[in-house]
């Protein structure tokens, strides 16, 4: 890893460096990390700030919505000044002031997002066509977060090779369990935030390789509970995603 | 705005509802942000402190800009950009025995954030004082704690921690670190329960202690009951008035 921290970087990331978990070690590949956010709704603007302010060094944006009203009861990577842009030209604003050293690019051409996987290590997935990025991910060989939310409810699942990938999952448990994309249905920005940041955290795990990650566990959330639920899910080798793929 | 996830009714709860939050870093800004974005009418923010370089790896409602303002006006601005028409209280001042009851006494919920032990007694003595809910939050390197305590209804944070810990025994967070993440999935937790204390839907904390582990990703449930002999919510109470919460900390609370 080319890296190295500057003496900014070791004031700005002290109470990561001071954890034994992480270290300087640590914060070096997390600002060597790249991650691709695909979606900058409600879960995804909560992912995309910690992100931003965890330190991961290259941070590809892509959602091609245009940012609406509605937007800024559920996702607090957006301002009011930004209504009309793109939800991924708004929320680099936002990611670059709060990390001016974090190298942001937005996209938002509708038909770019699974090319955009290739050379990220981790993809953050809230919203577009989440089959074709899960295939992406396993021919780049990259991580994925896929997470959802809907009203106060969210799930979310990791992926790394080797583990079981969306593909794995019959449709109707990721139905049932509300593990998709997101579209224009409200959200709780509370819960919202719950679930991105948990994506976020499972991106860091994946990038940093510490803890027990969320690969191969369907986790749920139900926010008007405050109850946390999580089912196992294996491995299919006829999987049409990553079967007969190997780590 | 409106948010299909309330109904009319609920929104003008939440519009007409106000909240404290004490405590602008971490859990302050993932629940400052969650609040304005749900549209509660008036929030008001504690905390004395300026924002810090290094506390803008979690504090994401403090821009790099942002470093050496005060944090709650730091706060006021980001989260006017994202609801104008909330109305946001500064408090710029240290809170204390002297000034906790009339501040609590102007808000319907009060979500703490705080950063220390002396000021979490403070806290919740002022509440059950002054008969404010309050949602409790503490963060710890990568595990988190978050319950709701309401007076009348459940155990007090004392019930669950009747003593606080020998002085200098928990280190801070500066002196042990803290993944950035983690106060974004706390303070969340805690705005969901301001939401759910405000508009009376859903099942509150009351009586349960989340316990998480972001390494593990996994949230345990503990049930905690109000203790009948609790100096402040018990049967019979010996502390009818705000003590000098330093000292019960054992002058090193912080």
């Amino acid at each position: 890893m080319n890296v190295t921290l500057t003496e900014q970087d070791i004031l700005r990331y002290s109470r990561h460096i001071i954890l034994p978990e992480i270290g300087g070690r640590g914060q070096k590949r997390i600002k060597a990390a790249s991650v691709l956010l695909a979606g900058l709704g409600a879960a995804g603007s909560a992912a995309a700030l910690y992100l931003a302010a965890a330190g991961v060094g290259r941070l590809t944006l892509w959602d091609p919505a245009r940012l609406i009203e509605d937007d800024l009861v559920r996702s607090i990577a957006h301002t009011r000044s930004h209504l009309g842009l793109s939800r991924a030209a708004s929320a680099r604003e936002k990611l670059v002031a709060i990390n001016p050293d974090a190298v942001v690019t937005a996209s938002e051409a509708p038909d770019a997002l699974p090319g955009l996987v290739e050379g990220h290590q981790v993809v953050v997935a809230t919203c577009g066509d989440w089959m074709a990025l899960q295939r992406a991910v396993v021919n780049a060989g990259a991580a994925a977060v896929f997470a959802g939310v809907r009203g106060a409810y969210g799930a979310a699942l990791a992926y790394r090779p080797g583990t079981p990938c969306l593909g794995c999952l019959p449709p109707e448990e990721r139905g049932e369990a509300g593990l998709m994309p997101e579209g224009r249905e409200d959200a709780v920005a509370a819960a919202a935030d719950v679930v991105g940041v948990t994506a976020a955290t499972e991106a860091l795990k994946l990038i940093l390789d510490i803890g027990n990650p969320l690969t191969g566990r369907l986790w749920r959330y139900d926010g008007w509970a405050a109850t946390f639920r999580e089912t196992r899910v294996a491995r299919r080798p006829d999987c049409p995603l990553c079967g007969g793929k190997d780590a | 705005m409106m948010n299909a996830c309330f109904t009319p009714e609920e929104q003008e709860r939440l519009a007409r509802a106000s909240v404290l939050l004490v405590g602008c870093g971490g859990l302050g800004s993932s629940v400052a942000y969650a609040l304005a974005a749900a549209g509660v009418g008036r929030i008001g923010l504690c905390d004395m402190d300026r924002v810090d370089l290094s506390n803008l790896q979690r504090q994401v409602l403090h821009h790099t800009v942002d470093v050496g303002r005060p944090k709650v006006e730091s706060a006021r601005e980001k989260l006017l950009a994202l609801r104008p028409g909330t109305r946001i209280e500064l408090h710029p001042v240290a809170l204390t025995s002297e000034n906790a009851l009339e501040l609590f006494r102007q808000y319907d919920v009060v979500l703490d954030g705080s950063d220390n032990f002396a000021t979490r007694y403070l806290v919740n003595d002022a509440c059950v004082l002054a008969g404010r809910p309050q949602v409790h939050g503490s963060i710890f390197r990568f595990d988190g704690q978050v319950t709701t305590f309401v007076p009348g209804h459940g155990p007090c944070y004392r019930c669950i921690y009747p003593t606080p810990p020998p002085p200098g025994s928990v280190p801070s967070c500066a002196e042990a670190g803290v993944i950035g993440v983690l106060p974004g999935f706390i303070g969340s937790l805690m705005a969901m329960e301001a939401l759910k204390l405000i508009t009376g839907r859903g099942d509150t904390l009351i009586g349960r202690l989340l316990i998480y582990s972001a390494l593990d990703m996994d949230v345990s449930e503990v049930q905690v009951r109000r203790n009948p002999d609790c100096p402040i919510c018990g049967d019979h109470p010996t502390i009818h008035e705000l003590i000098d919460y330093e000292q019960f900390c054992g002058g090193a609370g912080r």
